[in-house]
């Protein structure tokens, strides 16, 4: 029962984590119907952004979470504004390639800017609390709670006021939307800039609980597409509940296997998914 | 009746001149460093043509094909170990790649576009993951070719290669199965009402694709006689793979040695001025002849010499026929 408890605690802690880096993509994807494959470099940013704040400066790292959140957004509105709407209305293949070609710029940039060193600090919460038998580090139930406030945030701001409005509106029909008077490029930019200010937000909590490497972000966007995909592309709230099962799934088979084969179930069940449905376990509408 | 278009001598004769010519740099002296630099050319190109067979043709987006050349070293290396000949062990390396790349196209080429790419990178990550696991391979220590052949081998056998693969791509963008997949990506509804088969055609180019992959991965395998996990399914040979015809001219025959050459020229310079820069050298220049270039450098190259010539000669031969 203890045992049971203390994966379910683990499984959700990453469950939160990946929902938020997720969340970000299938925003990014139903509003834009893009593939940000550069959303890991937003992750690894906010990290890196982190360490330097908790490791160099000798601030509180959860300052780290707003902070990240701000560079992450006012770099994602300028990457936006000067290169993805620009490919925007080319064939898929353009777009794909242009992000994958960031996130291979962004990761030659942290490689050069920081090395390929295990980075971590001490300052921030520490200890564990102690619930029925299982244990959950301050650390550990810090992110958690970021991570679901900022969720519940980005949902009520979806479903209410003319921001939400206007982000549902563009992500069902974008000439409907613009015939109707809304601003269509400005939606897409403040979609793609909040979406990756929670990549960089969740980045700075990866940096709390794990150590950050050029890579850290590019290993978590990875399990944030199965999380997508399997969500169905585009579908905030199925991709909330597929971060939380895949976090549930890696919790168990890491636990009675290894991470390894965590991973490769992961993978393996995504296939058989891929293959039951081809949309995903959520999605409603027909790939553009 | 329908006349298939046929393969000009202008195109068929470069590729092979070229090979000839790098076939027989050794004998006119050529350095080991050139050897190398030629090898990695001809590697790269294959790779690119491979990645241009199916992703370039069709419009679906492959990101498993440094996984699948990377399955087809691990096949022509254990093939080897266990004593088979050389050309059987070959062999093995595209038999298995075109098995691997049967079951991701069984899987998900019905889906289209974006979710078919997904699927590619999970694949690429599955087989690292599943090579690192399996004792067999020889888990994440890699495994090591046993009887190491002469240098000379597996570099002429790769010129011969890209050769061959370049001649492949050539002459099925002229066939009826190329000019059917340029429907598929154009438009693949209206080539499915048009009473095409895409779905066998999907799966038959990317069999073909595998099999280019796979051959370069086993002559690879016999080059660097010795597999790492990391290495050889790292998703940088993927992003080499698909740089190549991206950079040079993607769907064309000799786009891909355009951007095989620039891949190993700036990486060379690099390396020799600037060795921690090179991953965001090759994203800034993917980003920028995307961005500016949108079907890749040879192409834009070729359509601004068409426009600069143009003006030169329309006033001429409107003037003829004024005259006539």
């Amino acid at each position: 029962m203890t045992l049971a408890l203390q994966l379910l605690v683990n499984g959700v802690v990453a469950g939160g984590l990946l929902a938020l880096v997720a969340l970000g993509l299938a925003v990014i994807f139903g509003v834009m119907r893009v593939v940000n494959f550069a959303h890991g470099e937003f992750v690894t940013l906010g990290a890196y952004v982190t360490w330097l704040l908790a490791a160099q400066m000798g601030l509180p790292p959860l300052l780290g979470v707003p902070l990240s959140f701000l560079i992450g957004g006012a770099v994602g509105w300028v990457v936006q504004a000067i290169i993805i709407q620009r490919v925007a209305a080319r064939p898929s293949l353009d777009v794909l390639m242009v992000t994958y070609a960031l996130s291979a710029l962004g990761l030659g940039l942290f490689s050069l800017a920081f090395g390929g060193d295990f980075r971590s600090y001490s300052a921030g919460p520490s200890g564990e609390l102690r619930i029925l038998g299982a244990s959950i580090g301050y650390r550990s139930l810090t992110v958690l709670c970021v991570c679901a406030l900022l969720t519940t945030a980005v949902l009520i701001l979806l479903r209410s006021g003319r921001l939400g409005l206007a982000l549902r509106a563009v992500a069902q029909n974008r000439d409907a939307a613009a015939s109707s008077g809304i601003d269509v490029h400005r939606t897409e930019r403040v979609a793609f800039s909040l979406a990756v200010g929670l990549a960089s937000a969740a980045g700075s909590l990866v940096s709390l609980i794990g150590t950050t490497t050029p890579y850290v972000g590019h290993d978590w966007v990875l399990d944030a597409f199965v999380v997508v995909v399997i969500g169905g592309l585009g579908s905030v709230t199925g991709a909330i509940l597929a971060a939380l099962a895949i976090g549930l799934v890696q919790s168990v088979c890491g636990f009675a296997l290894d991470d390894a084969w965590a991973k490769i179930i992961t993978y393996a069940l995504l296939y058989a998914g891929l293959l039951v449905r081809p949309r995903g376990l959520f999605g409603e509408q027909a790939e553009v | 009746m329908r006349e298939e278009p046929r393969l000009t001598i202008s195109a068929v004769l470069p590729p092979i001149v070229l090979a000839a010519l790098a076939l027989a740099a050794p004998r006119f002296g050529a350095s080991a460093y050139v050897q190398i630099l030629i090898y990695y050319f001809a590697y790269y190109l294959t790779l690119g043509q491979a990645w241009n067979l199916m992703s370039g043709l069709t419009g679906y987006v492959s990101f498993a094909h440094g996984a699948l050349a990377g399955i087809g070293a691990y096949a022509a290396v254990m093939a080897l170990n266990a004593e088979w000949s050389l050309a059987l062990g070959l062999l093995m390396g595209p038999a298995v790649a075109v098995v691997a790349s049967l079951l991701i196209g069984a899987t998900s080429l019905r889906l289209r576009g974006v979710p078919f790419t997904f699927a590619t990178l999970f694949f690429q990550e599955l087989a690292l993951l599943a090579v690192r696991k399996i004792p067999q391979t020889g888990g994440p220590g890699g495994l090591a070719l046993q009887d190491i052949l002469p240098i000379w081998l597996p570099q002429a056998l790769m010129i011969v290669l890209a050769c061959a693969a370049t001649l492949l791509m050539a002459g099925v963008r002229q066939s009826r199965l190329g000019i059917r997949l340029l429907a598929i990506k154009g438009d693949e509804t209206a080539a499915l009402s048009l009473g095409l088969p895409t779905g066998r055609l999907k799966l038959a180019i990317f069999c073909l694709s595998a099999a280019v992959a796979g051959a370069a991965g086993a002559i690879h395998g016999l080059f660097t006689a010795s597999l790492y996990p990391d290495v050889v399914f790292n998703v940088d040979v993927s992003l080499t793979s698909l740089a190549a015809p991206l950079i040079g001219g993607v769907a064309t025959a000799a786009g891909p040695a355009l951007g095989a050459l620039l891949y190993v020229g700036v990486g060379e310079l690099l390396e020799i001025f600037a060795p921690g820069l090179h991953t965001a050298v090759i994203g800034l220049l993917l980003l920028l002849v995307i961005l500016f270039m949108p079907s890749g450098i040879g192409p834009f190259v070729a359509a601004r010499l068409r426009t600069s010539a143009r003006p030169t000669n329309a006033p001429e031969s409107a003037a003829h026929k004024a005259a006539e």
